[in-house]
């Protein structure tokens, strides 16, 4: 990607914040994804035997016995109960604008996308979060700031599959008003708590644990029809044994679907009625859940009845939300920054 | 077509600001022809201004903590005269006869309690909070409103339930159905959620301002998605001097968590008091009849959600319900 030469002092950066995952995209060419994970070492043993005092993502994941571990925002909030998670996410923040490899000097300039329902006390909160570590942010609907990335300002739909909420964003060429937005709740937790669930109803000798059962969803998961038979190796008792979870993970997958299939009804038969048919050719789905094998042509099925409907999944998902929010900093008028 | 998409952009930057800056309060409210939730936030913003020196002085005051006598047309549209508000000149009377400790407002003025209408929180697409062993609030919420309302409906109550089933209704289809059918009372059931806690809490509320952050968050969370329009609000905040209403869930909302907590504790030692408190919730403001919204238990706790999922708990918790309404209807307490 190419940098941003006429703005060397400044950096935009356009950040998406994930239950499960946080993307960022910067004007100096950098972009990177990370599982939104927070660890501090346990003891000084754990600090001594991991030599730092914090871990992120993957990493934080894979030493998780050794941490105190967070995964601080929660259906696309900051979790309440203890200031923890505040810190967990203001070090994830840094973090990832470490990761952007800033100049020293410049000036950080941030729209961070957060989930279309978000009310005004969780926005608040993100702000707080992350206003320490920039010179000037904006909060943006996450689906809208995909729209914006995509171009898609005028009748079309976008459906962000995350792992804590599903946001909706119809775009009527204007900013998207509260009533343009959706969030629901079952998304890919919810897939993977259905998934865990039924696994442990087939096979209650088998172990695994959450943080698997999402793996293998992750590589394995589609809706309508099965390709063929989805096995996985799972320890019985110690000894790795194959197991067929095509049924299970199909379900699992399809759970969300409905809800996802309603809304998208709703927010269409809400637009001016003379466009719906243009919005119907133009749903876009993004986020993780778009990688689910068969869910446009799922969708596609599941709005049969109300005409012609065009579904697509949009290109490199995981970083839509995180381009999007970039874009709309590089364009944002410098006067506006300055106000903020 | 690429003048209209740059100046579609500059009009998405300039909205954009503007929406960051109301965030952070530094921008006047602009008025939106939609978005009904930000109008919903506006007059809630508007009403705590206005109604807190009401409330407030109201909830100060010990003497006649009770019916406003400048306000004539605070009688509800269901009492026993037909609608036809109170005069100043009856009020006077009246207030002589007030004395909160002795005799509920509702009976010196003559309302008596007929229909009770049961608010199921959640529904359909909305699961509310989802405990760890997968049980929704939604379930809960449903569950304990049947049993309250056989109850309730065995006492010769008329109990009406905002929905019946698993379906997703808006916060204004809930009021709607309450003042449709004239309810005389209102009671809104939930369960409370705090996740990085084990703690079980039993907490009930009425409407009025509040300044605590947590219950802020709690009412938002709770309103949101309301479709209310402003007109609607405009109509309210006129009578949200109407402070029968407030006494009398204040009261209703003491007597349900008195109740709860009370025979809870019997039970379950660690269950904790959070007592009754204020909050901005939109079901209560909008329904005219006095209610409360019970927070009847905690699904974050692992231990109470698998009590939660005993029928014969559930009935306990609705048998409590129960007795502090009753509580209330016989002493106004």
């Amino acid at each position: 990607m190419e940098g941003h030469e006429k703005t060397k002092d400044k950096l935009y950066i356009g950040i998406d914040l994930g239950t499960s995952r946080s993307a960022f995209v910067s004007s100096n060419g950098t972009r990177q994804w990370i599982d939104s994970y927070v660890g501090w070492p346990k003891d000084f043993i754990s600090a001594k035997v991991l030599g730092r005092d914090i871990l992120f993502g993957a990493e934080a994941l894979e030493n998780r016995l050794s941490l105190d571990i967070f995964r601080p925002l929660e259906r696309g909030v900051i979790k309440e109960g203890t200031e923890k998670n505040e810190e967990a996410v203001k070090e994830l923040i840094r973090h990832l604008l470490l990761m952007a490899k800033p100049d020293e000097g410049q000036r950080i300039y941030a729209v961070v996308g957060v989930p279309a329902s978000s009310l005004k006390v969780n926005k608040l909160a993100i702000r707080k979060a992350v206003s320490d570590s920039v010179d000037s942010m904006m909060v943006v609907s996450e689906p809208f700031a995909v729209a914006y990335g995509l171009n898609l300002l005028n009748n079309a739909l976008i459906i962000d599959i995350g792992a804590g909420t599903v946001d909706f964003c119809i775009m009527r060429g204007a900013m998207p008003e509260e009533g343009d937005q959706k969030t629901i709740l079952t998304a890919g937790d919810y897939v993977d708590e259905q998934l865990f669930g039924s696994l442990k109803e087939k096979y209650p000798e088998s172990a695994f644990n959450i943080n698997m059962v999402r793996r293998v969803k992750e590589t394995h998961s589609f809706v309508g029809k099965a390709a063929g038979k989805i096995e996985v190796m799972l320890p019985i008792h110690g000894k790795p044994v194959s197991h067929d979870i095509t049924d299970e993970i199909k379900k699992a997958c399809e759970s969300i679907l409905p809800p996802i299939i309603d809304t998208t009804i709703d927010l269409i038969a809400g637009f001016d009625p003379e466009f719906q048919a243009k919005v119907k050719e133009n749903i876009f789905i993004a986020g993780g859940g778009s990688l689910i094998k068969g869910i446009s042509d799922y969708i596609r099925d599941g709005l049969k009845d109300f005409g012609r409907c065009k579904v697509h999944c949009v290109d490199d998902p995981l970083y839509a939300g995180a381009n999007g929010a970039y874009q709309l900093a590089v364009d944002m008028p410098e006067k506006y920054w300055e106000q903020i | 077509m690429k003048d209209r998409a740059r100046g579609l952009k500059k009009k998405i930057h300039a909205d954009l600001l503007d929406e960051n800056l109301r965030i952070i309060g530094s921008a006047p409210l602009q008025k939106r022809g939609r978005g009904i939730a930000s109008i919903v936030k506006v007059a809630a913003l508007i009403l705590l201004s206005i109604s807190s020196l009401l409330f407030i002085a109201n909830d100060l005051n010990p003497e006649i903590d009770g019916v406003n006598l400048s306000t004539p047309q605070l009688a509800p549209n269901h009492n026993d005269r037909g609608g036809r508000a109170y005069s100043p000149a009856e009020f006077a009377n009246m207030a002589d006869m007030i004395d909160r400790t002795k005799m509920p407002v509702r009976k010196a003025l003559g309302f008596g309690i007929k229909t009770i209408v049961l608010d199921a929180g959640h529904g359909g697409d909305d699961p509310g909070a989802i405990g760890r062993l997968g049980t929704k609030e939604k379930d809960i919420t449903l569950d304990i409103a049947q049993r309250l309302k056989e109850r309730l409906t065995r006492k010769d109550y008329n109990v009406l339930m905002t929905r019946k089933g698993d379906e997703s209704l808006t916060l204004s289809q809930r009021v709607e159905f309450a003042n449709a059918n004239k309810a005389d009372l209102f009671i809104s059931l939930h369960v409370n959620y705090l996740p990085l806690t084990e703690i079980d809490i039993v907490e009930t509320y009425y409407f009025g301002p509040s300044t605590d952050p947590k219950v802020l968050r709690l009412a938002a969370y709770e309103n949101r998605g309301s479709d209310y329009g402003m007109g609607d609000y405009e109509d309210v905040i006129k009578r949200i001097g109407a402070t029968m209403k407030f006494q009398e869930s204040k009261a209703i909302a003491a007597s349900i968590q008195k109740s709860l907590f009370s025979n809870i504790r019997k039970k379950k030692e660690d269950i904790q008091d959070f007592g009754v408190k204020r909050a901005p919730f939109v079901v209560l403001l909008g329904a005219n009849a006095p209610g409360a919204l019970v927070e009847i238990a905690c699904l974050s706790n692992s231990q109470e959600e698998k009590r939660l999922n005993d029928a014969a708990y559930r009935d306990n918790i609705a048998k409590y319900i129960e007795d502090g309404i009753i509580n209330y209807l016989k002493t106004g307490r």
